[in-house]
């Protein structure tokens, strides 16, 4: 199974410095890449929403704090109903988008992992 | 109808009688794998249920409709930023963690640095985070047993510590899972009718809103339960607006950071991705969690607004009345339910709020009873343990944080319960936070850094809560985290650049936790 733990040698490992760091292999650092890039780009956009509505609340009250539909404000909207969606849509699209790398991955031809077995 | 014929005695017998039977069919707990993460054998339906168990915790199903009952906007605030933290934690942690495939949170740290050192601190932190989260649900529990069924505080905690040694102790991960996946269901089941009944009996959101920010003077019906026999004052323009908890921007932004980063660094939740079998059913689980959770706080802020809205009409039944004045803000649920619902929802309630406490306190017990037994014992005192005596730890470690968890529940009868939470999520926002999202994506992170960022992350955000009114007026954070989790970031990072030491084989480690070979098997 994927990730089973093992006992480690404590004993065994050294420190380098960071400049003698070789690069990532070509496949793990593409996969890092890919993935870290969708993730930031979901986070920006997810903490915009987040940071812009006590932003609007504390800079623009006036607006937020009108009426938008029967007593509810624009800011009780989002705060408390479009907020709760937005968190699961943005999983949502990242979980999406890695099932779907990851089918992409299955279907290229693949060379097994070698070197330490930590987990 | 005899005491034990009330629908809150029988639902909440029901309750422990499941708890029992799930924890004996589970009780056969024969590797530390069973017995620490379930045999890594759960799907996402039951640990995205049992993830959104562990997290929607007593403070959270009572919490946050009281809040929204007491402070209007800013009590919905509170909900909206809980609400953001499970989806940090599935973009940049859970797949990783899972690849990774450990017990506990602190072997992350122990293999990513080969460190004896960094296990000790994040040990240290783990138990901090547990116990000041393990705190107020234990004061939680005691205050609904003595609410409802007029016990003791002493013997509130008492019981709830026994049930949880119980409980964990013989059920290890696996019937912790299916208790807490059990128990989410039944909050969720709750608040479902609760809300049906709600919108059943002409109760619409938008409605009720107009009418309470309509709502000016005072409140009829109130004197009787008031000491000093006046009805109550009510201004709704006030309740709907901002500014009624956070009194300024920078506490707004504040607690905005720390309670959405915190979620990432709670070890109960970190924990709950190991017990998946591979990362792409972690994910999964994590989207399911957040679903339950994004819908379990709409229902709730909903919930409030309606206990709001039957207490300015004062039209409720006088107990009704009575307990939401007198019960302070963990009455509102119970109370609404009762109104909306009679004795039957107020009994699905209770048990529901049992079900919320001992699911998000059997979380903190595993993740400490790791910490003890698999990261402290094994590691320092017993090297060559067996895997039935590393169970054998892990058990009595249970009974040993018991007691060390009843004592401190015992401790905190007169604190509050939203004051050690935010504690839990600014330790961990602080400290766990930074050192999961630079150990899994940058290669650059060192053991000193590490380490540092722990300790740094602990004392900030602890001095910061704790000595509150020793720092100047402009550093007094109710939810420090704008300062505690830049220091923990920093701290990481400068170190790490200083140090420039970086285990040699930690391409090895990136490869690990991040390639799909480790995926697809």
């Amino acid at each position: 199974m994927a990730g089973e733990y093992r006992e480690y040698n404590y004993v065994a490992a050294d420190t380098i410095d960071v400049s003698e760091l070789k690069p990532l292999d070509p496949e793990t650092k593409q996969i890092m890449k890919s993935e870290f890039s969708t993730g930031i780009k979901l986070t920006l956009f997810y903490y915009v929403f987040i940071l812009s509505i006590p932003i609007l609340n504390w800079y623009a009250g006036d607006f937020m704090f009108s009426r938008m539909w029967g007593g509810m404000t624009y800011s009780w909207f989002f705060t408390s109903i479009v907020a709760m969606a937005m968190a699961f849509v943005i999983a949502l699209i990242h979980t999406t988008l890695y099932e779907k790398r990851l089918k992409n991955q299955a279907e290229q031809s693949t060379s097994p992992a070698d070197g330490r077995r930590i987990g | 109808m005899s005491t034990f014929m009330e629908p809150k005695f029988l639902l909440t017998l029901i309750l422990m009688g499941t708890i029992v039977y799930i924890t004996y069919l589970t009780k056969r707990n024969a590797t530390a794998s069973d017995y620490f993460v379930g045999g890594r054998s759960f799907g996402w339906f039951t640990n995205g249920s049992a993830i959104g168990g562990d997290y929607l915790s007593a403070a959270t199903f009572l919490g946050i409709a009281g809040l929204t009952y007491q402070l209007g906007y800013d009590g919905a605030y509170y909900a909206f930023c809980f609400s953001i933290g499970l989806t940090l934690l599935a973009i940049f942690v859970a797949g990783p963690l899972r690849k990774f495939g450990a017990y506990t949170v602190a072997d992350f740290l122990a293999y990513r640095f080969h460190s004896r050192r960094a296990r000790l601190a994040a040990v240290a932190v783990v138990l901090a985070i547990s116990g000041f989260y393990a705190a107020p649900q234990l004061l939680g529990a005691a205050q609904i047993l003595s609410m409802f069924f007029g016990t003791s505080y002493e013997f509130g905690i008492i019981f709830t510590c026994s049930v949880m040694i119980f409980y964990v102790g013989i059920g290890g991960m696996k019937g912790t899972t299916l208790n807490q996946a059990l128990e989410l269901w039944i909050r969720l089941g709750a608040f479902l009718l609760m809300v049906g009944a709600a919108i059943w009996g002409g109760l619409h959101y938008q409605d009720i809103l107009a009418s309470i920010n309509e709502f000016k003077g005072t409140i009829t019906g109130t004197a009787g339960f008031t000491t000093d026999r006046k009805d109550i004052p009510f201004d709704g323009s006030v309740w709907t607006g901002t500014g009624n908890y956070f009194p300024s921007f920078w506490q707004t932004m504040s607690m905005t950071i720390g309670l959405s980063l915190g979620t990432i660094g709670l070890p109960h939740i970190l924990l709950r991705f190991y017990t998946n079998p591979s990362a792409k059913a972690a994910r999964r689980s994590a989207l399911m969690a957040i679903g339950i959770a994004s819908a379990f706080f709409l229902f709730a802020v909903y919930l409030g607004v309606v206990g709001r809205s039957i207490f300015l009409t004062g039209e409720a039944d006088p107990a009704v009345m009575k307990d939401l004045i007198a019960g302070g803000n963990n009455m509102v649920v119970p109370s609404t339910a009762q109104a909306l619902g009679g004795e039957w929802l107020l009994g699905l309630v209770i048990a529901g709020a049992f079900a919320a406490v001992f699911s998000n306190l059997s979380g903190l017990f595993i993740a400490s009873s790791g910490a003890l037994a698999h990261d402290l014992y094994a590691t320092f005192f017993r090297k060559n343990i067996t895997e039935k005596e590393r169970v054998i730890a892990g058990k009595a470690s249970i009974i040993v944080l018991g007691v060390l968890y009843g004592i401190l529940g015992l401790m905190v009868k007169e604190a509050s319960i939203g004051h050690l939470v935010a504690l839990a999520f600014t330790v961990a926002a602080s400290t766990f936070t930074p050192i999961f999202i630079l150990g899994i994506w940058w290669r650059g992170m060192t053991e000193k850094g590490a380490i540092a960022g722990l300790v740094l992350g602990l004392v900030s955000s602890m001095y910061m809560i704790f000595f509150k009114t020793t720092l100047p007026e402009f550093l007094q954070f109710n939810v420090p985290g704008i300062i505690t989790v830049p220091i923990g970031f920093l701290s990481v990072y400068i170190v790490s650049k200083l140090d420039r030491r970086v285990p040699a084989d930690v391409n090895e480690f990136m490869k690990q936790v991040h390639s799909k070979e480790s995926e697809a098997a």
